[in-house]
């Protein structure tokens, strides 16, 4: 890189997190209102690592009942029917729709999982300083904020069937205690996302302090 | 504004807020996540009871995850795991049962696959057919706990039903199901609980439960019968039909009663084995104290000749044929057709209406030589036989008939043996077969050649005499006829002149005037006379036979 390379808070410049507009701050210590767009500005997200580990290790912990408890129960002619996750991939591959079986497996598992594992390695190389790859990590980021909302695509399925498919006594979905565990691995992901600032993977190794003063 | 206030010196607050070393609040989230998912998983361990295992025989409809373990239909368990056993011959099923029914699980509960079973009696196990199979349970009694156990094959007998279990021996099957109606009167009471083939393969034992306030009704003397099916019987009255209800038409059924013979004495014990009899005559029908074994040989076809038909004595029934089969006879070089009847006589006491004295001989039956005797004169003098005769000329059933031939070659009897030989005549149909052969023997022994032979000479010489015949007609027509006319006019004239005679004579003789009647009537007029005076002189010689000598006297002195 020919030109030297300056992060806005090294300039005394505040980059609005909503439209990306480049300001001055009202003070240093409160940067104020962004001109444009009128969201809040921040420096830095306040305790943005802390933040983002609470929420990724709540997010972990929650994935495990997610996938051990059966997300539908399906009640039909007398006899019940409890189905995970994972079992249902495991029924759609049997039954001859791997296509079908490989979305899901993407969607609902490995999403989730990768999205986990991707913010535990952001956080990770945040906190060690890592300057490498910082261009790809930025990208994982926001392939990450992107991904998240799709994930809810399960429970909303979910809540579909669950709505519909109530043909008393003959046949009745309820939701089980694993979609509720999925939600909130997803939700918690996706804040986890948000709560993520992705400003400090560039700031590695480089002196905010220095530039003010 | 910082200048203003000429507070220059005052320290520069930092742009990035300095590292904490308190936790944010934000951790009460994984926390909170973690206290939830802990609880959710505590509760799901401590709700989970034991993991038994259970053998079966085939793993039918039994599914992992999916097959539940029922008692009462209420859920007590499902089955997590179904793989075979490590020799491969069975079925090893794991199943997690609740928490609440592990204090069930004791030593000798119970487990079995329910299936679907849709039969005319009723519909039950209808929820596995949707459902698929479950897993029935019955608790057990003792308080060992117990992880394996032996699936059985049918469910069990649901014990909580009050009544009593019997068992009847039967020698086929026939239609019965199990769940197969018993009938009291035809009241279901009961019904088939099990069936089995005895150890020994030859027989049947079904087991039945009647339920509890019918089984009173079952003595000791209760015969069980099979009242599956229609019972039509055609007789001399006309067509009659008997039937139990139409599900025991359809699925078959048991009935029972006490026999009109027998008094009830007490109900039967529950275990007790009766007969099975295949149906309500024979179940009803009185035993017989008295058989007798004999046996006849027969020189006929048996064909149509059954185990069991009956044997008749002259047209009533009063025993049956106990078996059929050939004797061989080794000295002879002979095989017979060899028929073993079993006589019971009280059948035939039971139909008498004997007089007293009669019934005395009866009792002197028991006397075994005067049985032997009576039987023996019965035979030997009186000329009773069996034969073969067909009960239906369509089906050609044959029955054994004793009846009196009294032209039946005389035989002996030897009653002393244990299976008498009994004298037979053939069959009439057999009977009217050899007559009719030997007719057509003698016919064919005829010497036909020569008696046509003899016939054709005969008709020759027939004709030669006609023809010398004829030619003597012939004949007599011309050489006889001519002097016979001519003998015949003189006849005619000779008779003309006699009849000429006759008429003279009738002039000469017969006219009352003429000559010879009145020569006639003179002479007898003399003759009259001299018959008087030969009169008078026969009374004188009777009054004076002296007259004779001294000639006649005077009539007045006449005496002296």
């Amino acid at each position: 890189m020919s030109a030297r390379e300056v992060s806005a808070a090294q300039v005394g410049l505040v980059s609005c997190g909503t439209c990306h507009l480049l300001s001055r701050p009202a003070v240093p210590a409160n940067p104020g209102y962004c001109p444009r767009c009128g969201a809040r500005l921040v420096w830095r997200r306040h305790n943005s690592i802390q933040y983002t580990w609470a929420l990724v290790i709540a997010a972990a912990i929650c994935y495990i009942p997610a996938n051990v408890l059966p997300v539908l129960r399906t009640t039909a002619l007398g006899s019940t029917e409890s189905d995970t996750i994972m079992g249902g991939v495991i029924f759609l591959y049997q039954s001859g729709s791997w296509p079908l079986a490989l979305i899901v497996l993407v969607a609902s598992v490995m999403i989730p999982l990768g999205k986990l594992v991707a913010l535990a390695y952001l956080l990770i190389t945040v906190q060690r300083g890592s300057v490498h790859k910082s261009h790809d990590r930025t990208r994982l980021y926001y392939l990450i904020e992107f991904v998240g909302r799709w994930s809810m695509l399960d429970v909303f399925v979910d809540a579909f069937i669950v709505a519909l498919v109530q043909l008393q006594p003959l046949m009745s979905v309820e939701p089980g205690l694993g979609v509720v565990f999925f939600m909130a691995v997803v939700v918690l992901t996706m804040l986890a996302a948000q709560t993520f600032e992705p400003r400090l993977i560039w700031d590695a190794g480089r002196d905010l302090e220095v530039s003010h003063g | 504004m910082a200048e203003s206030s000429g507070l220059g010196d005052l320290p520069q607050a930092s742009v990035v807020p300095p590292k904490r070393g308190r936790i944010s609040v934000i951790w009460i989230i994984p926390i909170l996540a973690l206290l939830v998912a802990a609880g959710i998983a505590i509760q799901r361990i401590r709700s989970e009871g034991p993991t038994i295992t259970i053998v079966f025989k085939a793993g039918e409809g039994i599914e992992a995850n999916k097959t539940l373990i029922k008692y009462k239909d209420v859920n007590i368990g499902r089955v997590t795991a179904v793989e075979l056993t490590e020799d491969f011959a069975k079925v090893q099923v794991k199943a997690k049962i609740a928490k609440h029914a592990a204090g069930l699980m004791v030593f000798d509960a119970k487990f079995w696959v329910v299936r679907p079973t849709i039969s005319l009696t009723g519909i039950s196990g209808l929820s596995t057919l949707l459902s698929g199979n479950y897993i029935g349970f019955q608790p057990g009694q003792m308080d060992v706990s117990q992880d394996y156990y032996v699936g059985l094959d049918v469910a069990p007998v649901i014990t909580e039903q009050k009544g009593r279990e019997f068992t009847l021996d039967a020698s086929e099957l026939g239609s019965l199901e199990i769940g197969s109606p018993v009938y009291y009167r035809r009241l279901p009471v009961g019904e088939v609980i099990a069936y089995d083939l005895t150890p020994d393969g030859k027989g049947i034992k079904v087991k039945v439960f009647i339920n509890a306030p019918y089984d009173q009704y079952v003595y000791r003397e209760t015969r069980f019968w099979n009242a599956s099916g229609i019972r039509v019987s055609v007789g001399a009255d006309g067509v009659a039909v008997r039937t139990q209800s139409l599900v025991a038409l359809l699925v078959g059924g048991l009935s029972f009663d006490a026999p009109p013979f027998a008094k009830p004495s007490e109900p039967a014990e529950a275990n007790t084995a009766f007969t099975l009899y295949p149906d309500r005559d024979s179940a009803m029908k009185a035993p017989d104290p008295v058989s007798r074994h004999y046996v006849l040989y027969f020189n006929e076809s048996l064909r149509g000749l059954s185990v069991g038909a009956p044997v008749t004595f002259l047209g009533l029934p009063a025993g049956e044929v106990t078996s059929v089969g050939v004797a061989f006879d080794a000295a002879t070089a002979n095989v017979r057709p060899r028929v073993a009847i079993t006589f019971y006589p009280e059948r035939l006491n039971a139909m008498s209406t004997s007089t007293a004295d009669d019934r005395n001989l009866v009792s002197a039956m028991q006397d075994e030589q005067k049985r032997r005797d009576f039987v023996r004169r019965l035979f030997e003098e009186r000329g009773l036989r069996a034969q073969l005769r067909s009960g239906s000329l369509i089906t050609g059933q044959l029955y054994v008939a004793f009846d009196y031939y009294p032209k039946a070659p005389k035989v002996k009897v030897d009653l002393s043996k244990p299976e008498p030989e009994l004298p037979v005549v053939p069959g009439t149909l057999v009977e009217l077969e050899s007559k009719l052969g030997s007719i057509l023997d003698k016919i064919d022994k005829l010497p036909m050649e020569a008696i046509g032979k003899g016939l054709k000479t005969d008709l020759d010489e027939v004709e030669q005499a006609l023809k010398s015949a004829r030619k003597l007609i012939t004949d007599a027509d011309t050489q006889l006829v001519p002097p016979l006319k001519a003998n015949l006019d003189e006849l005619q004239r000779t008779l003309a002149a006699v009849e000429r005679a006759v008429r003279n004579a009738d002039t000469t003789l017969l006219a009352p005037d003429a000559a010879v009647q009145e020569e006639l009537r003179k002479t007898l007029q003399e003759f009259t006379r001299a018959a008087r005076s030969v009169r008078v002189l026969a009374d004188e010689l009777e009054r004076q036979p002296s007259s004779v000598i001294r000639g006649k006297t005077d009539p007045t002195s006449g005496g002296k």
